[in-house]
């Protein structure tokens, strides 16, 4: 693998004849801008790595001083073979470790190349054992699947797929932990916990109101004038709604129960609600009938309007 | 799933990956309290773990004192039910 040289005093924004304290300063002014838990970021992590890699060579002036030697010795080498070598070849050739060196970072913590750099050990400063970063991961849901519960693969920070269960009837903003799946912990430390925070899709159907649910129940005005019982769909299937007589649009006829899940149980409703829908074309029988409907009928929709 | 029953000191250590002293020092400091209700034989919220572990990398990342970590710690709170209040 390819081991890509670093630029240390870039990544900290210092200039190379910096003073110890010019490092240290840079060093806690950035560690606080980029340290994990105080920046939601999602490259807020890997930066606050890189600067305590920095920090851990510049601070220390031998370190430094090998670190400056080696960098320059690269850089040379690079103008004469055109860069067309890696930092890794130049290691192999100057004869600093390669082969079978082992190092030992914690949880890889620190690049390849400091490891390139300073194989010998004199790596990190040992803390003890810490638990890793809790994760959060979006987990999308159409109402189907939060009303019947299900498995569900996730990608999450790394690329790795893992696999989650979730229960029947989440909500929407719950969050579901899972205790374990979060970032590796340092120095043999527990990992943290994953949480999945779930949002609900949005559904072609059915219109969520929090807890209730909105749908549409089209019915023909013969229907809506003189009742009947329709059809209406549900998360898990179809219903059968007497729509009353004389029902006019707008009206709600409600499904106890049949909304999602309630905070602390129960379920919420299902609202359909009748929608007067008219033919689009009328045969001449039906013209007839509803001309006959407008001569006899006293009715006046706009009666109690202003 | 959810918030789960309280558990003893020696849980929030154990999920923290610190010891138990130092769980204690953090009590002290007002980091995070028992349970209501169990004075007697204080037992945690398992939640604690991870506001315990994010005060000790603070801590020790960014060289601060116990007081200090425990004031990061409520100022992110704070902030985030800020950033959430204005979603």
């Amino acid at each position: 693998m390819a081991v890509e040289f670093k630029d240390y005093y870039e990544v900290l924004g210092v200039p190379r004849d910096a003073s110890q304290e010019d490092i240290r300063r840079a060093y806690r002014k950035l560690a606080r801008t980029y340290h994990p838990d105080v920046n939601q970021d999602s490259d807020a992590e890997e930066r606050f790595k890189e600067l305590g890699e920095a920090n851990e060579v510049l601070s220390d002036p031998e370190k430094r001083e090998r670190y400056d030697r080696l960098g320059s010795q690269w850089r040379a080498q690079e103008r004469t073979t055109g860069s067309g070598e890696n930092f890794e070849d130049f290691f192999d050739q100057q004869g600093f470790g390669g082969g079978d060196v082992r190092f030992e970072f914690g949880d890889g913590d620190f690049s390849d190349f400091f490891g390139r750099l300073f194989g010998d050990g004199a790596g990190m400063r040992t803390s003890g054992p810490l638990r890793g970063l809790d994760r959060e991961a979006l987990l999308e849901l159409s109402l189907e699947d939060a009303v019947a519960g299900g498995r569900r693969r996730l990608t999450v920070e790394g690329g790795r797929g893992i696999d989650v269960n979730f229960p029947a009837g989440v909500r929407d903003g719950q969050l579901i932990r899972l205790a374990g799946k979060g970032a590796p912990g340092r120095d043999g430390g527990p990992a943290g916990d994953l949480y999945l925070r779930v949002r609900l899709k949005p559904h072609p159907t059915f219109r969520r109101q929090g807890d209730d649910l909105d749908v549409d129940v089209p019915v023909a005005p013969w229907e809506a004038a003189l009742g009947a019982t329709v059809p209406v769909p549900t998360l898990t299937g179809t219903a059968r709604v007497k729509v009353p007589a004389g029902s006019s649009s707008g009206r709600r006829l409600r499904l106890r129960g049949r909304g999602l899940a309630k905070q602390g149980g129960g379920h919420g409703d299902l609202h359909g609600i009748v929608k007067i829908t008219v033919p689009r074309h009328l045969s001449d029988e039906e013209r007839e009938l509803f001309e006959k409907l407008a001569e006899v009928s006293d009715f006046d929709p706009r009666k109690n309007r202003a | 799933m959810n918030e789960q029953e309280p558990v003893e000191l020696a849980v929030i250590a154990r999920q923290a990956g610190v010891r138990v002293t130092l769980v204690r020092r953090y009590v002290e400091f007002g980091l995070f309290e028992p349970a209501p209700g169990t004075s007697q034989a204080p037992l945690f919220a398992p939640s604690n773990a991870s506001r315990l572990a994010k005060a000790e990398r603070l801590r020790r990342d960014l060289g601060l004192n116990y007081a200090g970590a425990v004031l990061a710690c409520e100022l992110l709170d704070r902030i985030r039910e800020l950033e959430n209040r204005t979603d």
